[in-house]
């Protein structure tokens, strides 16, 4: 597969760092045991390993209670855990229709069963962008939750959270809960879960966070109470095994079960990887290759771009279509004549195609990463170009 | 034994064996064999032209137990070739393997017909094949008779394969440990679209008889316990052109080092090379990706398809509507092909429909 040119990193970042993969090794091959707060030195030493991940992450999204760092399998996992921990019968949920469907079905599923009111609000398809105003008018004294993703999976346009969360403070100060989506940004943008006024972050690590699938979690943050929560998963947690229901302590409340602890080991080694790097570099490369893209092929009139026609407010991550092929079409040609990767289709996101007039076919979307140099950058231009002449 | 000494014995047996008696009156099935017919058990790997006359041989000839899988329905240009349907079928919409059980317990109510309306594939075909003495070949597409192939030898069952289109035919018996394999013979699938279809070139029904009517007959021999007798050959024919041929593949078996039947390697059981069905994000389109690596001839294809609809293509793929069926049936599909095997069927969800698409229209 190595000669394939990989744009899909908004999918899942690849190639990894190659210290993600050696510290996974590492530790299976010599550090694997079940962490417990109660055991042998091997599980204290597991357990110490994904003690100081949990450092590692929160000290990257600006958090103060490490304990408040939980591990969850992916993004949708962790979101889930926020989402169904925090919500109760009768509640008023602001979602938008840039949401994934890792935030949109579980709302929907229980806007259906009569659980909860869901409001959605839309965005610009100019901008690509929510307006915080909206937001403030689809308030109700009952929004217990407002749930924004922080940059679209489709236009890669960047939203305003920390405006979404500073108003949300001001107005009800605790009884609005705002979550974020950092599925395509963590790693890349900088989240500050204080300046932000973010309640609860919830992340994948193998997106721009570089580590492997399994990974994600959710930072919950210094204001919401364990009262107001209620474990998704429940199980094992590797102590306080005598209290018969999930110890009321973070993190242990919503982690059930034997954590991955091989995707954490490469998880930290992916983190410390991202850090050394330096976000605001990849950003500013990815968001090069993007304008790039825009820049030659904005004038073509066989090619729509959707969103804005710049690069300055997206991640690395742009959809387009080309006439003459279906979005699955232009996929399939760039994958089988070019051995590019990118991803066709809707993205998950269906309320966002509805929005841009691209449902039900969706666009093509292509997301360069970390990894990707300007070879490779050029030969995805040139295959473009060569389809829409 | 005397022809009379048969006919004795037959006046005093079992009278559930009476309308066997033609059959029983051949020496080497006799009421020993018949019997042995009686207690078969016999899977049967697609119901279209080679499997409805399969079936109904061997329902006639008294085989206790027959599965018949097929995912299809019935359409009326099956009639032409598809012995065991009628107008009747179409009406009621059956699938194939019910409409055959239906109609086999209207000639022969003591077998036993399952009928199973699946896609055989990589996951369900063990446990279709498990506890059977034969299994048979009524199939349209490579992949498949690899699968089958791979259970055959994995599992030491016998199978007889089968195919045909317009006038030409071919047969094989593979016996496990005896004789060649199908991969000792064709190692790899021929690339996607290099050869014609019966839904593209078209097929006579004689045809379709002589190949299933050769299986059938190789399949009592070797239900009745004749096996010196089975055909050691690759029958091959074309009746259009006055040509049979048997061919000795004998020394295939010692020459090809074969991954299946020599090495063990059941590549397409395993699924390492089966075929990748994937129902793409968007609307109503299956994507089919194969398994094994190849290359397209576009200018082929399109010439392949000429009357199936107006195939246009350019340097990355290759683009054909397909209508199928009539009134209320009539369903429209776009096969989108690439270079390298993959395909894209728009119109359905269902991945065995977009199988089924791929093996008449493009073929492998």
């Amino acid at each position: 597969m190595t000669n394939v040119l990989y744009f899909d990193n908004a999918a899942t970042s690849w190639p990894k760092p190659p210290a993600v993969g050696q510290r996974m090794a590492a530790f299976l091959d010599s550090e694997a045991a079940n962490p417990g707060r109660a055991g042998h030195r091997m599980a204290v030493g597991a357990e110490k390993m994904i003690d100081a991940v949990r450092k590692q992450l929160t000290d990257f999204v600006g958090g103060t209670d490490h304990h408040r760092l939980v591990f969850a399998m992916n993004g949708t996992d962790a979101l889930n855990i926020a989402m169904k921990g925090l919500l109760r019968h009768g509640d008023h949920v602001i979602t938008t229709t840039l949401e994934h469907n890792s935030v949109s079905r579980p709302l929907v599923a229980m806007a259906e069963a009569g659980f909860i009111e869901l409001t959605r609000v839309g965005f610009s398809s100019d901008s690509g962008v929510i307006d915080p105003e909206d937001i403030r008018r689809a308030l109700r004294p009952n929004t217990r939750l407002v749930a924004v993703t922080h940059g679209s999976n489709v236009l890669g346009t960047v939203q305003p959270i920390a405006a979404v969360g500073h108003m949300l403070r001001q107005i009800n100060n605790g009884r609005t809960r705002f979550l974020v989506d950092g599925a395509q940004t963590l790693g890349v943008v900088p989240i500050h879960v204080q300046t932000d006024a973010i309640d609860i972050l919830a992340f994948p690590g193998h997106k721009s966070l570089l580590g492997p699938t399994g990974t994600g979690g959710l930072y919950v943050n210094t204001g919401v109470t364990l009262d107001e929560l209620s474990a998704f998963r429940e199980g094992g947690t590797g102590g306080d095994s005598s209290s018969p229901t999930m110890p009321r302590l973070f993190p242990y409340f919503l982690e059930g079960g034997t954590p991955n602890t091989v995707g954490i080991a490469g998880l930290g080694a992916a983190v410390e990887f991202v850090v050394a790097h330096g976000p605001e570099k990849t950003l500013a490369h990815e968001r090069a290759m993007v304008q790039a893209i825009i820049d030659r092929l904005a004038d073509n009139p066989k090619v729509t771009i959707y969103g804005p026609k710049s690069a300055a407010n997206r991640v690395g991550t742009l959809s387009l279509n080309i006439e003459g092929y279906t979005p699955q079409e232009a996929g399939g040609i760039l994958d089988e004549s070019f051995s590019i990767a990118v991803r066709p289709g809707l993205h998950c996101s269906p309320y966002a195609h509805q929005a841009l007039g691209t449902f039900p076919d969706g666009t093509v979307r292509v997301s360069p990463g970390h990894f990707n140099t300007n070879e490779e950058l050029n030969v995805l231009l040139n295959a473009l170009a060569e389809m829409a002449d | 034994m005397a022809l009379s000494d048969i006919a004795e014995q037959l006046d005093q047996a079992d009278p559930s064996l009476a309308r066997y008696n033609r059959q029983m009156l051949w020496a080497p099935i006799g009421i020993e064999g018949q019997k042995k017919l009686k207690a078969a058990k016999v899977l049967l790997v697609g119901c279209g032209a080679l499997g409805t006359v399969l079936g109904n041989l061997l329902a006639r000839a008294g085989v206790g137990q027959l599965t018949i899988v097929d995912r299809d329905f019935i359409e009326i240009t099956n009639l032409q070739r598809q012995v065991l349907f009628d107008h009747d079928d179409i009406e009621q919409n059956l699938p194939k393997s019910v409409a055959a059980q239906k109609k086999i317990a209207r000639i022969n109510p003591e077998v036993s017909v399952e009928a199973v309306v699946t896609d055989v594939n990589h996951s369900n075909i063990e446990q279709l094949a498990a506890g059977k003495d034969l299994l048979l070949d009524g199939t349209d597409n490579f992949e498949t008779r690899f699968l089958i192939n791979d259970v055959s030898i994995k599992h030491n069952i016998p199978w007889i394969y089968g195919a045909c289109i317009s006038a030409m035919g071919l047969a094989m018996n593979v016996l496990p440990g005896e004789t060649p394999c199908l991969r000792c013979i064709f190692e790899t699938m021929p690339p996607p679209g290099m050869n014609p279809t019966c839904d593209t070139a078209g097929v006579l029904g004689p045809t379709v008889s002589v190949v299933s009517s050769w299986q059938a007959m190789e399949a009592m021999k070797l239900l009745t316990g004749n096996r010196a007798d089975l055909s050691p050959f690759l029958f091959s024919f074309d009746m259009w052109d006055n040509r049979f041929q048997q061919l000795n593949v004998k020394r295939a078996r010692e020459v090809a080092d074969c991954p299946c039947c020599k090495h063990r390697q059941f590549e397409y059981l395993s699924g390492k090379f089966a075929s990748a069905t994937t129902s793409l994000c968007g609307r109503n389109a299956v994507q089919i990706s194969l398994g094994t690596s190849t290359r397209v001839a576009f200018e082929q294809v399109a010439a392949n398809l000429r009357n199936v609809g107006k195939a246009s293509f350019n340097k990355f793929m290759l683009k054909c509507p397909i209508v199928e069926g009539e009134g209320e049936r009539r369903r429209e599909y776009e096969l989108t092909l690439f270079a390298d095997g993959r395909a894209i069927i728009k119109g359905t969800n269902e991945a065995g429909i977009a199988r089924a698409l791929y093996s008449k229209y493009v073929g492998a």
